[in-house]
């Protein structure tokens, strides 16, 4: 996994699976990146070919951390159709921008 | 009467429904295609059935039996491929013999459902759910007397349980057998076979459930054919194997109470079941029902 602190922007990827072995240390290492400048979390899950409950609880998190900062988007990038398909099985589209490039 | 059967071939458009064996024997609306077929042609007049099956004659002939259900004649002979419409009316029908129902019922190839050609079934997930939903008002054939339309285009089965908290909106069907719980919302164009279970807050919109198959708690089948833990999205043929069973599984894998409560925990585990004791009861009043 990769994480890029480009001032307003965190930028994640890299990510080639979420799951109960990784998600902990996921959401950690993204929480610890924010800094008070950072208003845009980018998760690309291009490369991401497998995520589980876990993997999901982990966004669920980041998007609760981000809620409670005014004005912070999370954006998710370029998911594969199956990882669309989970997120959309458990409603959790409606949560984040997911956004193609 | 006679009349010749093709059943289809494994079709490479929709891979993912010879999970069911046979394309010919795939369940819908409590029975098969094959089924609804020979009901269809039984009723204009048939008394000898022949069926072709280029894929698991086994399996075909162990779903239609004899016939005797439908007060038929049903042979069933395996075959390499699919033979051409031409090729098996010079194989099985030289003569256009007297003994035969008029064409086009003398040969039958099975790419649709009973009158319904304009509505193939196998060239797409996406024709193959179009063709259901179309078939939802004819699904309910006079041997079927164990679903009632209970309101003007909502079917449900006569053993199913639908809490009065959930939400059905036409079309849509729930078999035989189905429990959908307080909160779910079923439809439109909904089709959840036998067996089924859509838990509390899950939605199932322009979606096809298979056979014993839960739904879990506030999931959502939209533009999707759901079984077991295979979730294809008909728009797009993206097909995912969903790796949690409180999300999306087969039922037929709750088979003892151990199993049902492995489940029970899974579900409480995800912070899903505090208010959802109607679903566990159910999960466990199966498991006495189980087969095997």
């Amino acid at each position: 996994m990769k994480i890029e602190n480009q001032g307003e922007c965190v930028s994640v990827s890299e990510i080639l699976e979420l799951t109960a072995a990784n998600s902990a240390h996921f959401r950690d290492e993204v929480r610890s990146a924010l800094s008070d400048s950072s208003s845009l979390i980018e998760i690309n899950l291009s490369q991401t070919r497998f995520m589980d409950s876990s993997g999901l609880g982990a966004l669920f998190a980041l998007y609760r951390a981000t809620a409670e900062r005014d004005g912070v988007v999370l954006r998710l990038l370029n998911p594969i159709p199956e990882i669309e398909q989970l997120l959309e099985l458990t409603q959790m589209q409606q949560l984040f921008e997911i956004v193609r490039r | 009467m006679k009349t010749l059967l093709i059943c289809p071939s494994r079709r490479p458009a929709v891979p993912h429904l010879v999970a069911f064996g046979p394309l010919a024997t795939t369940p819908v609306f409590g029975d098969s295609v094959i089924c609804y077929w020979i009901e269809h042609l039984a009723a204009l007049g048939a008394r000898e059935v022949q069926v072709v099956a280029p894929d698991g004659a086994a399996q075909v002939r162990a779903a239609v039996g004899d016939g005797a259900r439908w007060g038929v004649r049903v042979s069933v002979v395996a075959a390499g491929v699919e033979p051409a419409m031409d090729e098996a009316a010079l194989q099985y029908n030289p003569e256009k013999g007297p003994g035969w129902l008029p064409a086009p019922h003398d040969i039958i190839r099975m790419s649709h459902l009973p009158g319904r050609p304009a509505m193939p079934l196998y060239d797409s997930y996406a024709s193959w759910f179009a063709a259901l939903v179309d078939w939802m008002p004819f699904a309910r054939t006079p041997s079927r007397v164990r679903v009632k339309e209970e309101q003007p285009g909502i079917w449900v089965g006569s053993r199913a349980r639908v809490s009065p908290m959930a939400k059905l909106v036409a079309p849509c069907w729930i078999g035989d057998q189905v429990f959908v719980e307080a909160g779910a919302e079923v439809g439109p164009g909904a089709i959840i076979e036998d067996r089924s279970i859509v838990a509390g807050m899950a939605r199932v919109t322009q979606g096809w459930v298979g056979p014993d198959t839960f739904v879990g708690p506030m999931t959502s089948v939209a533009n999707s054919l759901a079984w077991g833990c295979t979730l294809v999205n008909w728009q797009t043929d993206s097909a995912l194997h969903v790796p949690d069973p409180f999300l999306l599984s087969s039922l037929t894998k709750l088979k003892t109470a151990e199993a049902t409560d492995r489940f029970g925990r899974a579900l409480a585990a995800n912070g899903w079941t505090g208010s959802h004791s109607h679903l566990i009861d159910e999960l466990h009043a199966r498991v006495g029902n189980a087969p095997g």
